[in-house]
């Protein structure tokens, strides 16, 4: 455990705390107040707010809303610098020496893929203490729920890590590959923004982008949600081979 | 089975050639010393061996295997120039994922890493991060890390660079220690280092092999080496004065006191006794007489 784990780790935990305590907590008294067909509903008038009204436990509902947009912020952040510094100071070198290139990039992509759990996990736990001081009988169904978001969240996750995994295999430090994913990101968007305009025939450009699904999930529940788990696994893999490519080119 | 075949090859950054065709033949044994100025391909060379640079040309094979393979894992060993362990982690804990990565049990590579600390005297670093060192107590933990698992190859790129002279020596000693254990291949600027731990040289300059040269061989008789405490005289007039002595067939003049004499050792073996009294007779004070070329000699100034 390093002081920089420690930090993101601490820093993780502050904001989930106020995450669940406000945001959580409070959106969830929320939606039960609101009776079916009531205030909420009628305001936003959409399928999204119909769909999260349905759920049995509002937390986790207000928990997959959150995190499907809070997480890959942090997943971002997190996995910047899965091979970047050990470039730089040559401590890749050392690795190399008693392991093959595709053992460090894929073993780094899976390491950052079992915190990213780990810390989902936690987070989950920590709703789930919420839901049982509310009502304690919910706890099977909870827990039911809880392991589909779950496999959700990691799969959401899995193109994020993966883009991180390829441009970290170009940069020489956490900041130039978090530089590097914007800079992909910003011109793919407005790159298939444009191909989209100008050839409307291109249907399929705007699941280009990691986190294309997330609108969809939204809409779905239950394990409805992996009906849009080819996706991410696509862009996962089309990212890794991008980012295997890279690390067995470069020059160390 | 040699320890390392290379046929031309060849490494380009853009239109420059850091090799340009090497054919080298290496065999296990005594240390090898790889020189040649900066620039000449040393660290190119080191690099494309360990597999970290991708040759753009030719072929190389060591220890029977392609460079970068998982065949060559705990089998050859580097200590590279500028490569720094992690300054998050002691230097224990990455010694021991090193181990573990070499196939080690946890159990064994803990004691690996110990032995290793132990073999270059820095065992109380097991528990203190890299930034707590000085640099030559970084460059011994380094050192050490290349004898994890004793390995047969172990390749040094400047193992010396930036030491005071104490660990200078104290970094000689490690590798003559541990020479006996693997074949060494060392790349330095500092000759008289090399020369004091190596048997044989491979010369690299302008990204090409100048030669292969036994060290051996040139501490054997056939030059004598003469250091001037002080040149009393002109180099010319010391030069015409050695020259007349029998059997010199040449004298050579290395700035700024060092002569070289290229002479007939199976006819005339006590020259030395020689050249001693002609300088004393011109009253003419030496400071060393020494059988052999020095390494320098006889790479830059045949």
């Amino acid at each position: 455990m390093t002081r920089r784990g420690l930090l993101s780790l601490l820093a993780f935990a502050l904001v989930w705390f106020l995450v669940l305590r406000y945001a959580i907590y409070g959106a969830a008294q929320f939606f039960m107040a609101d009776a079916p067909g009531g205030l909420i509903v009628s305001f936003f008038n959409s399928t999204v707010i119909n769909n999260l009204m349905s759920w049995q436990i509002p937390e986790l509902a207000v928990f997959w809303v959150i995190c499907l947009y809070l997480l890959p912020i942090f997943c971002v952040a997190l996995t910047a610098d899965q091979t970047a510094s050990d470039r730089a100071r040559g401590t890749l070198r050392l690795l190399h020496l008693r392991a093959t290139r595709d053992g460090v990039f894929f073993g780094r992509f899976l390491g950052q893929m079992l915190i990213l759990f780990m810390l989902i996990l936690l987070a989950l736990m920590t709703t789930l203490v919420l839901v049982l001081l509310r009502d304690s009988s919910l706890f099977i169904p909870a827990l039911r729920l809880s392991f589909i978001l779950l496999v959700n969240l990691l799969l959401v996750l899995l193109p994020y890590t993966a883009l991180m995994a390829w441009v970290s295999s170009m940069a020489s430090s956490a900041r130039q590959a978090t530089l590097y994913a914007v800079i992909i990101w910003i011109v793919c968007s407005i790159v298939t923004g444009w191909l989209s305009s100008q050839f409307p025939g291109l249907w399929g450009l705007d699941k280009v982008l990691p986190g294309a699904q997330v609108s969809g999930l939204l809409q779905l529940s239950g394990w409805n949600t992996l009906s849009l788990a080819y996706l991410p696994i696509i862009q996962t893999i089309v990212l890794l081979f991008l980012g295997r490519l890279m690390m067995q080119r470069s020059d160390w | 089975m040699n320890l390392l075949n290379c046929r031309d090859l060849v490494k380009k950054y853009g239109s420059t050639r850091a090799l340009d065709g090497i054919d080298l033949t290496l065999e296990a044994g005594a240390p090898i010393a790889l020189i040649g100025p900066n620039g000449a391909g040393k660290t190119t060379l080191f690099s494309i061996l360990c597999g970290f640079l991708r040759p753009s040309g030719g072929e190389v094979e060591i220890l029977g295997s392609k460079p970068g393979r998982s065949e060559l894992h705990g089998r050859l060993a580097a200590l590279p120039q500028d490569a720094n362990l992690d300054p998050r982690f002691t230097i224990g804990h990455q010694l021991v994922l090193f181990a573990r990565l070499q196939g080690l049990s946890a159990k064994q590579a803990t004691a690996e890493a110990q032995r290793v600390l132990d073999q270059v005297e820095l065992s109380k670093t097991f528990t203190m991060k890299p930034e707590a060192l000085s640099h030559g107590m970084r460059k011994r933990v380094m050192f050490a890390q290349a004898l994890m698992g004793n390995p047969e190859l172990v390749l040094l790129d400047e193992p010396t660079a930036g030491l005071d002279p104490p660990n200078v020596k104290a970094m000689r000693t490690l590798i003559s220690e541990a020479a006996s254990q693997a074949t060494f291949i060392i790349s330095s600027h500092n000759l008289d280092e090399l020369e004091k731990v190596c048997s044989s040289v491979i010369h690299l300059e302008k990204g090409k092999l100048k030669g292969v040269v036994s060290i051996d061989q040139s501490k054997s008789s056939g030059y004598l080496t003469l250091v001037m405490a002080e040149l009393t005289a002109t180099v010319e007039q010391i030069q015409q004065v050695l020259s007349a002595i029998k059997g010199v067939s040449g004298v050579s003049f290395n700035a700024p006191n060092r002569f070289v004499l290229d002479y007939d050792a199976s006819n005339y073996p006590q020259i030395d006794l020689e050249v001693m009294q002609r300088i004393s007779a011109m009253g003419w004070k030496y400071r060393q007489v020494v059988n052999g070329r020095t390494l320098e000699d006889q790479l830059y100034f045949e």
